[in-house]
């Protein structure tokens, strides 16, 4: 009949020692018993109410009890709620989890730091009726103005709708954003600063700053491109971020895409001479790389938009040389294909711009000599791993034959490929731009060349093989003649470097012969390309 | 043979009632008397039976309630309301009958099998009364002896009335006609039945007797604003300087500005005094005219029943150079809040409190401490922030940090219990400060030590609050009395006693005359401080009330509850203006704006809400006669970041002041 039944009351007097009690007594105990806990924790529910909780506390039921003059029930005092624990397989039976602690480790135990003491924080919670966008106040949930502002249209009051504005980001975090930025800006060479590094890399709950860090970055080296040890310093921080696996980085890739690939191709890096931004710019390449790896198969234009980038500083004449450089290693750290496709074409052109920059008596000024060699350095070492991976893929095609018969072959079948002649007119002419593009800076080259890079492999079946070798071969040397006949720079073309640059020219093909492309750009550098490639095929080629 | 059957019924009820004894007797003279027994008069025997039929135990309340409700609940729409009113009073009394008649077992199942029907109207009520297990029980629980004692009033139309009555005397069911007779007192309107959200009282009805509220209701009260106040002294003299102004044609730049100000001052109090004369009733109080400035003579004023304090001229200088450059708020023109956020409370805040010029924020907590921060030496920010709308620091006393050392703020020892309310004096030289202890201690910021304990309580003193012009208080208490004391006396000044349960929270009126006490007992009263009557009683409330404020114009005051409603009064009249919904927990503090124009209540759920007074009100005249509820605006909510708001307070200057502790999420 009451909610306590008589048991309770048998199993509590036998608690104190009643052992006798009659079921009688225990029958009238247990509604009475109900009816003073009632009481109890009506008096409790109005101290909580004026102690201005809206949780019961233990402290309550004390002051309840006080109320009526009972002595207080002890050994529950918390500030705390109680933490009630389901217990299993009951749906309403509560126990609160106490824990048995040892007295040893209670003693051995260090002092617990004494808890902060009570303090007040003023902020504005509204402005003129506005409530302002600081992390004190709470943030604004767009969909309930919304109900509201329809609810007052009835009334026929305007209302002004203030969308979401803020992000909110905790205390902590905060503190550990201004800590990381402070670190970065003021000494990025010290240990704390590898410290956060590592951090950066691997804590959980970074997330949310990431929009700022990105901000961050993108700030300072729009704004400190003279500082390189900052530039530096912000690439570490970019990295870190890019390795922390918590992070969905790929959110905010737009906004730090641009400062490191100013890093790469930026004209003018650091204000000293000495300043080895060449480094900087390796670092940068390689962040670019390990992002394209990441997420290029995620974001298809996210590639395309970095090689644009790269070409259009390497093609560009105008540009200065360290821009080059950064291109080059940019289009080389993007991939072997890549080098193939934008870079030996372009080559031979290429190095002919290069080598009187390259040259003491040409270039009187030092510095840009220096700069010079190392845009050559890094051609060389694209190239050079771009056939280091063409000869390991063709090592078994590879025969000393090849070079010898490609031409005979070649002009052989002339005639059976005129019908094909067409498209790769065709094709040529869209292989001119680049061509020209050393001349005339002409924009946006990239894409039509990707596309027929495509094209080209969906014919090239394997069954062509040798069909497709030597086609084009032909069509597009006599066409590169021509060109590099047309060509306005007057600039002398042998017959031996047209071949070359013919040659060159179709290396954008997947299929292409790798000992001609060998040779012909062992003829542009020489002896110093052979150390890329591996021993045995080297000794194939030579 | 029918004697036999008498015989039996008879039996049957020694039975029942548990008279072995006579049962025996009975039962051996029925054996010896079986041969010469007289033929029982027929219509005896009639009656015994029908008794025995209408004692046929504790099912009858249980048959007769579920009998009536259906058929209510199968009666005329048009009726229906009316006379689901009915069940509510049949339902608790049917449940008190069974539990003083001893079939507790009986009494606790008719109650869960009903109880769902009232749950929604009367939840507090319903689970006070659940525990109600023996007579005993009824005889301590003052509601329930109030509710036994008392009679329920129901408005109820003619027919619905007619169709009751025909019902129960039809059915026979003479157990809830006793019930109805005895506790129900009908009030039978003739004509169409009221329409269902017309009359809150009908429906909430509690056992306190409503003809002792509406005779206490009947009572005159001077609610009018004090002679010879320093807002009036302003209007005099900013009525002079336009006066003065009118004739000389031109004046200086910086009066005229303030001038562009004055006469909107002017034309708020002029409005509100419109509204007290009902046949001026149309004038919105939008329109501020310049011809409402000279009305201003016609405020209702009223001598003070007390003697006023005197006020240091300096002091009173501030505070009339804090009225002039108030800022004017109305529905369109937001007050500014500052929010004043207790950190590292450890649950132990038990409330706060903040000075009339907000540079003083006192904290009452658990451990029997007050702390006192003074905002305007915390921080450059906040200084520089507070010194923007309140440059006026000069009024504010030059408080002597204590040699706490590092402490932030002034440390008051003294009580020896949670303390559960804290006031500041209107210059802010003092504070009170009320505890469990059942003292009230008068603490002085100027030379941070106790001056005086007061004692008269005989439990936790819930509620202090100093009038408003300082040196009179009143406090409330558990021991359900409220208590005006002067802080030159250490005994109190009057008692109010009359609430039926723990006296919750205290607030002045305007004009000092009177005090108003919310109480558990769902019910806010209104007293005379000179005579110490209760003058007002209203009613309407369904939780305990937890924070009452005073508009500045004495007319209106507002009251919030547990539950998260709050409601407008109108003090003249008694009634509520209008129920104003839209907090979802216990609403701790409410402020009116010092024009009257903007009410701000802060809540348990985070947020600070302001209500646009002066809709509500005049939308409710309007719809006092067209019958309908109204509603209030909500003009804005402004949520905080999970701190729930312990108090208001709007400077002179109109900045809304605010404060919370914040709360541990989890």
């Amino acid at each position: 009949m009451s909610t306590v039944p008589k048991e309770t009351i048998e199993v509590i007097a036998q608690s104190i020692g009643i052992t006798n009690l009659s079921p009688d007594v225990a029958f009238a105990l247990a509604p009475d018993l109900e009816y003073r806990i009632r009481e109890i924790m009506q008096e409790s529910i109005k101290c909580m109410r004026h102690s201005k909780r809206t949780i019961l506390t233990a402290d309550d039921v004390d002051s309840a009890l006080a109320l009526r003059n009972l002595e207080p029930i002890y050994g529950f005092t918390s500030n705390d709620p109680l933490r009630f624990k389901r217990a299993a397989g009951h749906k309403d039976l509560f126990y609160i989890d106490d824990k048995d602690v040892e007295f040893k480790d209670l003693i051995e135990a260090p002092l617990p730091k004494a808890p902060l003491d009570t303090s007040i924080t003023s902020h504005w919670l509204a402005i003129e009726g506005v409530q302002p966008a600081i992390p004190e106040n709470a943030p604004v949930e767009a969909p309930t103005e919304i109900r509201k502002s329809s609810e007052y249209k009835e009334d026929g009051i305007p209302v002004d709708i203030k969308l979401p504005v803020k992000h909110v980001i905790t205390k902590e975090l905060q503190l550990y954003f201004d800590k990381i930025t402070e670190l970065v800006l003021n000494k990025p060479a010290s240990i704390p600063f590898r410290r956060a590094l590592i951090s950066l890399a691997t804590d959980m709950g970074l997330h949310p700053l990431v929009p700022y860090f990105s901000r961050f970055v993108a700030d300072e080296v729009a704004q400190n491109l003279h500082n390189l040890t900052l530039l530096f310093a912000l690439m570490r921080l970019v990295r870190s971020i890019l390795q922390n696996p918590h992070i969905h980085i790929e959110l905010y890739l737009h906004q730090l895409m641009p400062p490191i690939i100013t890093c790469v191709v930026a004209k003018r890096i650091g204000n000293r001479l000495s300043d080895n931004h060449w480094e900087l710019r390796n670092f940068s390449v390689n962040l670019v790389a390990s992002i394209c790896k990441r997420f290029g198969n995620v974001y298809h234009n996210l590639q395309p938009r970095v090689t644009k980038t790269f070409l259009h500083a390497f093609l560009d004449p105008t540009k200065a040389l360290p821009q080059h450089y950064g291109a080059i290693k940019g289009i080389a750290a993007l991939g072997s294909r890549l080098v193939r496709l934008f870079i030996l074409p372009n080559l031979e052109p290429y190095l002919l711009l290069l080598e009187p920059e390259m040259q003491p008596e040409k270039q009187r000024n030092e510095t840009k000599r220096q700069e010079a060699w190392q845009v050559y350095g890094a051609l060389l070492c694209a190239v050079g791993q771009c056939m280091h991976e063409r000869a390991k893929i063709f090592s078994n095609l590879l025969s000393p034959s090849t070079r010898a018969s490609s031409r005979p072959n070649g002009k052989a079948m002339i005639a059976m490929s005129s019908k094909r002649k067409a498209s790769t007119e065709n094709l040529m002419q869209q292989q001119q731009p680049p061509l020209k593009k050393l001349a005339t800076d002409g924009p946006g080259g990239v894409v039509p060349m990707n596309s027929m890079s495509v094209d080209m492999q969906m014919q090239g079946s394997a069954g062509a093989f040798s069909t497709m070798m030597g086609v084009p071969n032909v069509g597009v040397s006599s066409m590169a003649r021509q060109i590099s006949n047309d060509n306005t720079m007057g600039r002398e073309v042998g017959g031996q470097q047209s071949k070359v640059s013919s040659i060159l020219a179709q290396a954008w093909k997947d299929d292409i012969d790798a000992g001609q492309l060998l040779s012909s750009v062992y003829e542009l550098f020489g002896e110093s390309l052979l150390s890329f490639i591996p021993k045995a095929e080297a000794g194939v080629f030579l | 043979m029918e004697e036999d059957e008498i015989a039996g019924y008879v039996t049957a009820y020694l039975k029942k009632k548990g008279f072995t004894q006579t049962e025996k007797i009975f039962q051996e003279e029925f054996q010896t008397n079986k041969t010469n027994s007289s033929p029982l008069e027929p219509d005896i025997a009639k009656h015994i039976l029908s008794f025995s039929q209408l004692e046929s135990g504790p099912a009858r309340f249980h048959d007769g309630y579920s009998r009536l409700r259906s058929w209510t609940h199968c009666s005329l729409d048009l009726y229906k309301h009316e006379l689901l009113r009915v069940l509510y009073p049949v339902f608790i009394h049917c449940f008190m009958d069974l539990v003083a008649k001893g079939h507790v077992q009986e009494a606790r199942h008719f109650f869960n099998t009903f109880r769902e029907d009232h749950e929604m109207m009367h939840l507090r009520d319903l689970q006070k009364l659940e525990g109600v297990l023996s007579p005993t029980h009824l005889e301590e629980m003052e509601f329930a002896h109030s509710l036994r004692q008392s009679k329920f009033n129901i408005k109820i139309c003619e027919y619905s009335y007619e169709l009751l009555l025909q019902h129960l005397h039809s059915t026979q069911s003479t157990t809830i006609l006793g019930i109805i007779n005895e506790h129900i007192n009908f009030q039978v309107t003739p004509g169409q039945p009221s329409s269902i959200v017309d009359d809150p009282e009908a429906v909430t009805l509690s056992g306190s007797s409503q003809d002792a509220a509406n005779q206490i209701n009947q009572k005159e009260i001077h609610w009018g604003l004090l002679e010879d106040s320093l807002e009036e002294r302003l209007e005099k003299a900013s009525s002079l300087l336009s006066d003065s102004e009118k004739g000389e044609g031109e004046a200086k730049e910086g009066e005229t500005e303030e001038n562009k100000k004055r006469p909107v001052e002017g034309g708020k109090q002029g409005a509100s005094i419109k509204k007290v004369k009902k046949d001026k009733g149309g004038s919105a109080t939008g329109k501020n005219t310049k011809a409402e400035v000279n009305t201003v003579s016609a405020a209702p004023r009223v001598k003070p029943e007390l003697p006023m304090p005197i006020i240091p001229s300096e002091v009173e200088q501030s505070i009339l150079e804090d009225l002039r450059n108030r800022v004017q708020l109305s529905s369109v023109a937001l007050p500014s809040v500052s929010f004043y956020t207790f950190l590292n409370t450890h649950n132990g805040l038990s409330c706060s409190s903040i000075s009339h010029d907000g540079s003083l924020v006192a904290g009452g907590f658990s451990d029997s401490s007050l702390k006192v921060w003074d905002m305007a030496k915390l921080g450059e920010q906040t200084a520089s922030s507070l010194s923007q709308d309140e440059n006026d620091t000069s009024q504010n006393p030059q408080m002597g940090q204590s040699g706490g050392g590092k402490r932030q703020y002034t440390l008051f020892q003294g009580h020896s219990g949670p303390v559960y309310a804290a006031s500041f004096s209107p210059v802010g030289e003092f504070i009170l400060s009320s505890s469990a202890d059942s003292t009230i201690r008068l603490w002085s910021t100027t030379y941070n030590a106790n001056l005086v304990c007061y004692k008269g309580h005989n439990y936790p003193v819930w509620d202090v609050q100093f009038s408003p012009v300082g040196h009179y208080f009143a406090s409330s208490s558990h021991d359900r009395t409220a208590r005006i004391w002067s802080m030159e006396r250490i005994q109190p000044l009057r008692i109010m006693a009359g609430h039926l349960s723990d006296v919750d929270c205290v607030q002045w009126h305007a004009n000092c005359n009177y005090i108003a006490t919310g109480s558990s007992d769902k019910t806010v009263r209104l007293w005379d401080v000179q005579s110490g009557e209760c003058v007002r009683v209203f009613v309407g409330h369904r939780s305990m009330i937890l924070s009452l404020a005073m508009s500045p114009d004495g007319r209106y005051m507002a009251s919030g509850g547990e539950d998260g409603t709050i409601m407008m009064w109108d003090l003249s009249s008694g009634r509520c203006l209008t129920p104003l919904i839209g907090h979802t927990s216990c609403v701790w503090s409410l402020a009116f704006s010092c024009e009257g124009s903007v009410l701000a209540s802060g809540s348990a759920d985070c947020s600070v809400k302001l209500w646009d007074v002066n809709t509500s009100t005049k939308v409710s005249r309007a719809e006092e006669k067209s019958g309908n509820a109204s509603r209030l605006r909500s003009l804005k909510t402004l949520p905080t970041k999970s701190t729930p708001v312990y108090a208001l307070r709007f400077s002179r200057r109109n900045l809304l002041f605010a404060g919370g502790a914040l709360a541990k999420n989890g």
